[in-house]
């Protein structure tokens, strides 16, 4: 069965204007909404284990998007989160430009299959212009769960 | 020789032998692990006709195997401490090659060792390391 983004992001998991200015404080903020939604059980856990990563590299895959992801046991299942900013953030983008749509993707470590596929379309969907467009203008969650649904195939 | 930025360039019969090989290659210089996969129009377009499928399909196939491969070679270098920055881009593979070692100030290449290589080797202006 082909994986879809729709079904893993939840309406719970967006954050539409995100109040950090900075990589690593955007995602102590992602990971704390997700916490106290209880989609995430540990959320230091889940904060180390993206820290490790973006020391290792750059999530800004460039054109204002950034994908921080994570492997860790922090997480039960696959999940998506998704915050959008502004202002835009430095996640040492590839193109230096600054972030203003970001998705936070984890997997336990035992689900590296899903894990790489969710990435895989994920990064696939956000390489189309007129999806980042319509991510950007978006109003509300719904929308954002709608545009998502509408644009993978 | 310094090698501090390597450029490993993909394309879509690229084996997961060729991602461990830049890994340990990289681990072993200390060196950045930059990753580039291609895909071409022409191979896009010969492969649809081959296979009677529509271009679009085999675009979006070839495409989500190239961001598969990059994000498993991503994995593998997290877990050895390697750094990396991956990248994907449609267009002629000599070109957007060239480019991104301008771009990011390639000291080598990595390559699968095979003859379609050699258009790279011959036009190169930095070392080729063919894995």
């Amino acid at each position: 069965m082909e994986l879809k983004i729709s079904e893993y992001l939840k309406l719970e998991a967006i954050i539409m204007d995100i109040k950090a200015k900075e990589k690593i404080a955007a995602i102590d903020e992602l990971v704390e909404h997700m916490v106290a939604k209880k989609l995430v059980r540990d959320g230091k856990a889940f904060i180390k284990a993206l820290a490790k990563r973006e020391n290792l590299e750059s999530t800004g895959i460039g054109d204002g998007i950034a994908i921080p992801h994570a492997r860790t046991d922090a997480v039960q299942d696959l999940i998506f989160a998704f915050a959008r900013s502004p202002e835009g953030i430095d996640f040492s983008s590839i193109d230096g430009k600054p972030s203003h749509i970001i998705f936070l993707i984890a997997s336990p470590e035992g689900k590296k299959s899903e894990y790489i596929m969710a990435l895989a379309k994920l990064s696939r969907l956000l390489r189309k212009h007129p999806v980042r467009e319509l991510l950007r203008d978006a109003k509300n969650p719904k929308e954002i769960m709608e545009i998502i649904r509408k644009n993978e195939e | 020789m310094d090698f501090k930025k390597f450029l490993l360039v993909l394309t879509e019969d690229a084996d997961q032998s060729i991602l461990t090989d830049a890994v340990q290659l990289c681990k072993d210089f200390k060196s950045k692990l930059y990753v580039l996969f291609v895909i071409e129009p022409n191979r896009v377009s010969r492969l649809a006709s081959l296979t009677h499928q529509k271009v679009k399909v085999v675009h979006k196939k070839t495409e989500e195997d190239g961001w598969k491969l990059l994000y498993l070679l991503e994995d593998e270098a997290v877990e050895n401490g390697v750094w990396t920055s991956l990248h994907l881009e449609d267009g002629n593979q000599l070109k957007v090659t060239n480019r991104y070692v301008d771009a990011y100030e390639i000291d080598a290449l990595l390559i699968k060792r095979k003859e379609e290589s050699k258009k790279i080797f011959v036009s190169s202006s930095i070392p080729i390391i063919g894995l």
